[in-house]
């Protein structure tokens, strides 16, 4: 097949836009609920004795709106755009697409219905109950095909390389999430693992990694290898890399769920390889994230002006910076000190809110101004207080939290001259508490941020709306 | 190593480590010969390439 841009392609956009919306109000959604859980560890009395709102309740929803809504539909718009716009081609299936839309929003209502009422596997990252399971399984598979089928019909030679991270996250979440999913279910709401034991941990934590791995790093990739180029207006830097960069993730990614079970039940050299792993990891992951560094040579002084880049930019930053801690908490002396500790949630958090969520909103600001036809954001100078409240709130809750973790790590291992603990766990609890005030904070500016953005890209839509009208375009046109 | 004491499930699992790590080489290889830098890095700029106004609205 040979490139062609003889005949003008009509994109199914339409889709794309509704998914990049939703994305906007789920990410204003989900880290609000954070920003509450939060709170509830600083200040307790916010449970109010209700237990549809204790922090064992809500803390699912937090993460699954965050990473299932807000990251799932960002996946899903930036991928449908993706792939049609280096395909040049439409959705193999429009009504798929749209099927895709309905059911994923339906799963995240019933996450929203289900969680809070307490019906939960107890599996992290995987909370919702089985007949959830199955409609997520249904949704992606029907997300994976279209997909797949529009790679399948496009109508340039080569497979771009953020098709590639993408169609490599669809093979492997189907994968991990029907094995890590597979239960004996004694009602519609409750079901019991068919792994028991450190077996079950394992696969937990297979699945657990590699989400991280395939889905909110892949996925992400995906985005970062499109719209960086595309924001800064120059090639990848190498595409070479970029090649190497997908397959060392997808065979590497794999082996490294293992080190977050160090020092458990788990056989000794199960968590030396996932650290082994971890490590060497750590070369692909830093020439991707260099490889994007580098696409913007010679277009630095894009980011005094541009504050989509600055998102993407600071992103990779984030990625590079996740990347390198990650594999130094995996190595066992590391993870002595770290593991249960909050430095996971500040390390969890420096890739969630730098990496994933910071790479999401520079795409999602660049296909609005694309999608919707116009040249500016509504107030770009919004963009940029978006861009400084979610990088300071990033930073406020990372550093709370990495001073916290240690902090716990260092009383929890101190012993006095008799050979006895120094200090009690609550103790230890009670010396947590201004940083998880600040961590509160911290996210509460990220979350101000999230309603800066929605209300600049709602201002950006019905600016759009109003001039195409006034021109008098139909809506659709 | 207990050669004896290998299961299938061992066996397994050293094959398809064996097949990711010359795969891994295979790669390696691959992207970095040199007559094959043009090939790959003509694709670089391939984002770039799709500037066409987006027509809005539905294909059906």
């Amino acid at each position: 097949m040979a490139a062609t841009q003889a005949t003008p392609v009509k994109y199914d956009m339409e889709v794309v836009r509704w998914f990049t919306i939703a994305a906007a109000i789920y990410a204003v959604v989900g880290t609000l609920i954070g920003v509450y859980v939060a709170s509830e560890l600083a200040w307790p009395f916010l449970n109010f004795d209700l237990e549809w709102i204790t922090f064992g309740r809500l803390r699912p929803l937090h993460t699954n709106a965050v990473i299932f809504a807000f990251g799932g539909c960002a996946l899903m718009a930036t991928g449908f755009y993706i792939v049609q716009r280096t395909g040049s081609t439409a959705l193999w299936s429009n009504k798929l697409a749209w099927a895709t839309f309905i059911g994923w929003n339906l799963i995240i209502v019933s996450a929203v219905v289900t969680l809070p009422l307490g019906w939960t596997s107890g599996k992290e990252y995987a909370e919702l109950e089985w007949p959830i399971d199955i409609a997520i399984a249904v949704v992606w598979l029907m997300y994976g095909f279209n997909y797949i089928m529009t790679i399948g019909i496009r109508r340039t030679s080569h497979i771009y390389v953020s098709n590639w991270f993408t169609m490599g996250m669809i093979v492997m979440i189907t994968y991990l999430h029907v094995v890590n999913s597979m239960a004996i279910p004694v009602s519609m709401t409750n079901s019991f693992s068919i792994y028991s034991g450190v077996q079950d941990a394992m696969i937990q934590w297979w699945w657990g990694h590699n989400a991280v791995g395939f889905y909110l790093t892949g996925g992400f990739l995906a985005i970062m290898y499109y719209f960086v180029p595309k924001q800064a207006g120059k090639p990848v830097f190498s595409y070479r890399l970029s090649v190497l960069h997908f397959w060392a993730l997808s065979f590497g990614y794999v082996w490294l769920g293992a080190h977050h079970l160090q020092y458990t039940a788990l056989p000794d050299w199960t968590g030396s390889l996932g650290a082994a792993v971890s490590l060497a990891m750590i070369i692909p992951s830093w020439g991707g994230a260099m490889n994007g560094m580098m696409t913007l040579s010679g277009a630095w002084d894009k980011l005094r002006t541009d504050y989509i880049l600055r998102f993407l930019v600071v992103a990779l930053a984030f990625y590079a910076m996740s990347t390198f801690e990650g594999p130094v908490m995996s190595i066992k002396t590391v993870n002595a000190l770290s593991h249960y500790t909050d430095w996971t949630v500040g390390h969890v958090h420096s890739g969630a809110l730098g990496w994933m969520a910071m790479v999401a909103y520079g795409a999602m600001y660049h296909m609005v101004k694309k999608l919707w036809g116009v040249e500016k954001m509504y107030s770009e100078g919004l963009v940029n207080v978006h861009f400084w409240l979610a990088t300071i709130g990033t930073v406020v809750y990372v550093v709370a939290m990495w001073v916290s973790g240690i902090m716990q790590g260092l009383m929890w291992r101190d012993y006095d001259e008799y050979g006895t603990l120094t200090y009690t766990f609550v103790e230890s609890v009670s010396a947590m508490h201004p940083y998880y005030a600040m961590r509160a904070i911290g996210g509460l500016i990220f979350n101000i941020g999230t309603w800066i953005a929605l209300y600049n890209i709602v201002m950006t839509v019905r600016t759009a709306s109003a001039a195409r009208s006034a021109n008098g375009v139909p809506a659709n046109a | 190593m207990d050669v004896q004491a290998m299961t299938t499930n061992d066996w397994l699992g050293v094959f398809f480590l064996l097949v990711a790590a010359v795969g891994m080489v295979v790669t390696y290889v691959m992207v970095f010969r040199p007559s094959n830098k043009e090939r790959f890095e003509s694709q670089a700029a391939m984002a770039l390439d799709d500037e066409d106004p987006i027509k809005l609205g539905e294909k059906r």
